[in-house]
């Protein structure tokens, strides 16, 4: 009885936090978002954030605690139990399109104290671990082109489409 | 007996050879403990999270120059085998299918050791450990011995055995010359879209990798790959299973591998030393009151 | 030639500077080469000795394979053994072929330095057995090797002195200038240039003891290489303590039964050309090197077990592994010391002749299964050389023993040189005898 009880009222709270932010952040929740992090080989994806927002409810499953959602990683709820929600929320606002360069890296290290968010992924592999990680556990597609299909500078660069290796695949030798 | 003048003449062929071979121990032994270059840069490698898309291998070909390859690199049948790095591939991923748990993928490559197997077994020192970290191979100077084969702990580099006038050593060298001297992570690393890899200096990564396992201790087995094994290696890895389950040598030595030679080479200046005098005093031991030299022919001294 | 000189008894064969009949004029050059005989007759007893046959075909086959070998590339021979770099060129044709060579600094030590002037008759053969096996362990390596013809850049272009290999080509260079130098009186001799002779006489004591050096340096660290791939070599194969002794020891042994069994070859196929020196103290000189035979044996025997012991490595016996292993120490450890021994006691040649045999193959055996067959064992799976690696070895092996032999026939190895007419005193030929020798 009391789990069920404790269930309702995480619901309820859960829809009134959504409600809240929508309330919040108004026209700010766009519906589509374009993500073009990897243009260069594959062509944008165009996120249906609507409908992931219909099946999920929980924001803090992708924003963290950015939009004062709750979160469950006790790691992040020493600090962000109770911060609130952010003026920031989008996902290329924090995670850094180009994590491992002299300057970023640079940042990390000039970072005082040298302690909070010291293993914040770049923003491809944000993208990449929280969709993947998530569709791997929905059923979600999880194919490299079900999401983003690959361009001519990416079939060059892995030698598919036109191209492919030319000679015929040699008879596997084995090395071991 | 042996004339004072013969003695001599002896003593100083052996101080001859003395001095021409003392060269092979005295840096041997003089490079003690090498604790690694202090902005030395690394990879935090997290097999938990590789998804097999192959992107390294493709990256790596492409930034190195290398030859097309047999399949396309989305191909996944390559994983039907254990594969190794070879003349034409400097990174490959392997699929582990590990009891009970789930799909790992590990992703193979030279792991740019602090004190290379490679280079202390090279007798033309082609082999450099550069202050950015990474182990970079000088082709003008190489032989052709492949003795850094043999030494290699991790058995990474291959030779282009098909080239009739121009084999090379061929392995990873941490996109040295394109990127890592220019402090920019190496192509594998940056096209990586899960971040299976993390760049960064090699003291800060192994306070990562440690921390990583700090705030996930269920998810990781204790330990880091790399931060003792064989010296120290700029490539680190962590897992979720055993890391002999994933094709590594999970028993491997944490002395780097010239430490297993180095009783070897500290015997040579004392042989050196001691066999000279000791030998010729054996000689006038043992020739005292005899004959000295018979000459081999015979014929009219007869 | 044996077959030649059993039909044609009286033939001359050069023993000296000058023929014993034609007043005595010096031997030429060619006459030397072709031992005395007139080309035909040279050609006549080399077309009736089957051995030829067998190196012309191995050579009609063998050559070809080694030319294509530095065309199309050393993948078109041996594939492309990553995990097996080391393979036959090496495995036997450096590390077998190395050890069996010790004989050159043994004999050399046990005459120049230990006095024992006994040995004598066989002192000349264990160093030619000793540089032929160097010279062509570094044709093996020409063979090898990438790009062979760097093979000079360790000692004059980069210098890699914290490794064993540079130590090993240090060595092995100076050592065989060592051996070429011990070696050189035998063809000064026969070239008939005594001043050469006298100066390498002189420093007879200086280069055997530079030969214990180095061999005793060298033959170790071949098998301190293997340290460098501790986790590679199976651990019955393997001693981070005893490997480089296991290598220096069994090398005594080895040096000293392949001086048995070359001398042994050389008395049934070519007594021809030994003396009665030779011929009347070959029994006893092989007793005798048997004998020193047994004790590194016995060594050897003793320190692979405390290898084993001494790292607690029993439970790999009962491997299929272990069974190999078994197999190599059973067979060329301990059924050599049993031959070896059996026979120096009971002053039987036969026995002994059998155990060095036994012994050789062992010793080439180890070598093979350190950095061939047991060479990365973790990958479940046995190294075995392809055909054309065995061809060219067998090729390479084959110039090997035509050249022995061809040396053997001809300078004062194997009999005394025969020194006429104060050959020392009067250096040049009168001319007029010079005249006739066309």
């Amino acid at each position: 009885m009391h789990a069920v009880k404790r269930q309702m009222i995480m619901l309820i709270i859960g829809t009134l936090v959504l409600l809240a932010s929508s309330v919040c952040f108004g026209t700010g929740i766009p519906d589509k978002i374009n993500i073009n992090v990897i243009q260069k080989y594959y062509a944008g994806v165009e996120f249906n954030h609507a409908s992931h927002i219909n099946s999920l409810k929980d924001c803090g499953l992708c924003h963290h605690h950015t939009t004062g959602a709750q979160v469950s990683d006790p790691n992040c709820a020493r600090c962000h139990k109770n911060s609130g929600a952010q003026p920031v929320v989008s996902c290329k606002g924090c995670h850094n399109a180009d994590p491992f360069s002299p300057e970023s890296l640079k940042e990390q290290r000039d970072q005082q104290p040298p302690v909070y968010h010291r293993d914040k992924p770049g923003l491809k592999a944000a993208y990449h671990m929280s969709c993947l990680g998530c569709h791997q556990k929905m059923g979600g597609p999880t194919g490299c082109e079900d999401c983003h299909k690959r361009n001519e500078k990416g079939d060059e660069l892995f030698r598919a489409g036109k191209f492919a290796p030319k000679t015929p695949a040699k008879p596997k030798k084995s090395h071991h | 007996m042996i004339e004072r003048r013969d003695f001599l003449k002896g003593c100083l062929a052996c101080g001859v050879t003395a001095a021409s071979i003392g060269v092979a121990s005295n840096d041997a032994l003089a490079a003690g403990s090498f604790e690694g270059y202090p902005d030395a840069m690394g990879v935090l490698v997290d097999l938990t999270r590789c998804v097999g898309c192959r992107s390294c291998e493709a990256a790596c070909n492409n930034e190195q120059k290398l030859p097309e390859p047999d399949l396309r690199f989305d191909d996944t049948s390559v994983f039907e085998e254990k594969r190794r790095t070879t003349d034409k591939a400097y990174t490959v991923v392997n699929k582990y299918q590990v009891a009970n748990k789930e799909t790992l993928f590990r992703k193979i490559q030279c792991n740019h050791c602090t004190e290379p197997a490679c280079l202390s077994s090279c007798f033309v020192n082609a082999y450099t450990k550069t202050k950015e970290g990474a182990v970079i191979y000088k082709a003008s100077v190489c032989v052709g011995c492949r003795n850094c084969m043999i030494a290699c702990p991790f058995n990474i580099p291959a030779y282009s055995y098909s080239s009739p006038l121009k084999p090379l050593v061929k392995k990873c060298i941490f996109c040295y010359d394109t990127r890592l001297k220019e402090g920019r992570p190496p192509a594998c690393v940056e096209i990586c879209p899960q971040q299976v890899m993390t760049f960064g200096r090699r003291a800060d990564l192994v306070k990562l990798g440690h921390d990583r396992i700090q705030a996930n201790p269920a998810k990781y087995v204790d330990k880091l790959y790399g931060e003792k094994a064989v010296g120290g290696t700029s490539w680190m890895y962590l897992s979720s299973v055993d890391f002999g389950q994933v094709g590594m040598d999970a028993h491997i030595q944490n002395e780097p591998i010239i430490a297993n030679v180095k009783d070897f080479l500290g015997f040579v200046p004392m042989v050196l030393a001691i066999w000279p005098a000791l030998f010729t005093g054996i000689h006038l031991l043992a020739t005292k009151n005899k004959d000295g030299h018979h000459d081999h022919e015979g014929g009219d001294h007869q | 030639m044996k077959l030649f000189m059993a039909r044609n008894p009286n033939t001359e064969i050069v023993d000296s500077l000058r023929k014993d009949n034609d007043r005595g004029r010096r031997w030429t050059l060619m006459e030397k080469i072709f031992l005395g005989l007139t080309p035909k007759q040279y050609m006549s007893q080399a077309i009736s000795n089957p051995l030829n046959w067998v190196f012309a075909i191995i050579f009609l086959i063998g050559f070809p394979v080694l030319i294509g070998r530095y065309i199309f590339g050393l993948s078109w021979v041996v594939g492309d053994p990553y995990d097996n770099a080391w393979g036959l060129f090496l495995g036997f044709g450096l590390f077998g072929m190395v050890p069996l060579s010790s004989s050159g600094f043994q004999l050399g030590s046990a005459v120049e330095v230990f006095g024992r002037h006994d040995l004598e008759p066989l002192e000349r053969l264990g160093i030619l057995n000793g540089i032929l096996g160097y010279f062509f362990a570094v044709m093996f390596l020409m063979v090898d090797l990438g790009q062979p013809w760097r093979l000079p850049y360790p000692m004059i272009v980069s210098w890699g002195p914290e490794a064993v290999l540079f130590l090993v080509a240090w060595h092995v260079a100076t050592y065989l200038s060592v051996q070429a130098a011990e070696t050189s009186t035998s063809f000064f001799e026969w070239m008939g240039w005594p001043a050469g002779k006298t100066f390498i006489k002189k420093m007879a004591l200086g280069l055997a003891v530079s030969g214990i050096i180095l061999s005793t340096l060298h033959q170790g660290a071949l098998g301190a290489l293997s340290c460098y791939a501790p986790g590679k070599i199976h651990p019955l194969w393997y001693s981070a303590s005893f490997q480089w002794l296991y290598f220096f020891v069994s090398s005594l042994p080895g040096g000293l039964c392949m001086v048995i069994v070359v001398s042994t070859i050389v008395i049934k196929t070519m007594d021809w050309r030994c003396d009665d020196n030779y011929k009347n103290n070959l029994n006893k000189l092989q007793i005798t090197l048997a004998r020193g035979a047994c004790y590194g044996l016995l060594t050897y025997f003793v320190i692979r077990l405390i290898g084993v012991a001494h790292d607690n490595k029993w439970a790999y016996l009962a491997t299929g592994w272990g069974a190999w292993w078994l197999f190599e120490i059973g067979f060329g450890v301990i059924l050599a010391l049993i031959l070896l021994t059996t026979g120096v006691r009971n002053n039987n040649i036969t026995l002994i002749r059998l155990g060095a045999w036994v012994t050789i193959i062992g010793v080439v055996l180890n070598r093979l299964n350190v950095y061939m067959f047991t060479f990365n064992w973790q990958n479940g799976h046995v190294h075995v050389p392809p055909l054309k690696e065995i061809i060219i070895t067998a090729t390479v092996y084959s110039v090997y023993i035509v050249t022995y032999r061809a040396i053997l026939y001809r300078w004062p190895i194997l009999f005394q040189w025969k020194t006429k007419y104060s050959d020392y005193g009067v250096l040049e030929p009168q001319p007029a005898e010079q005249k006739k020798s066309h």
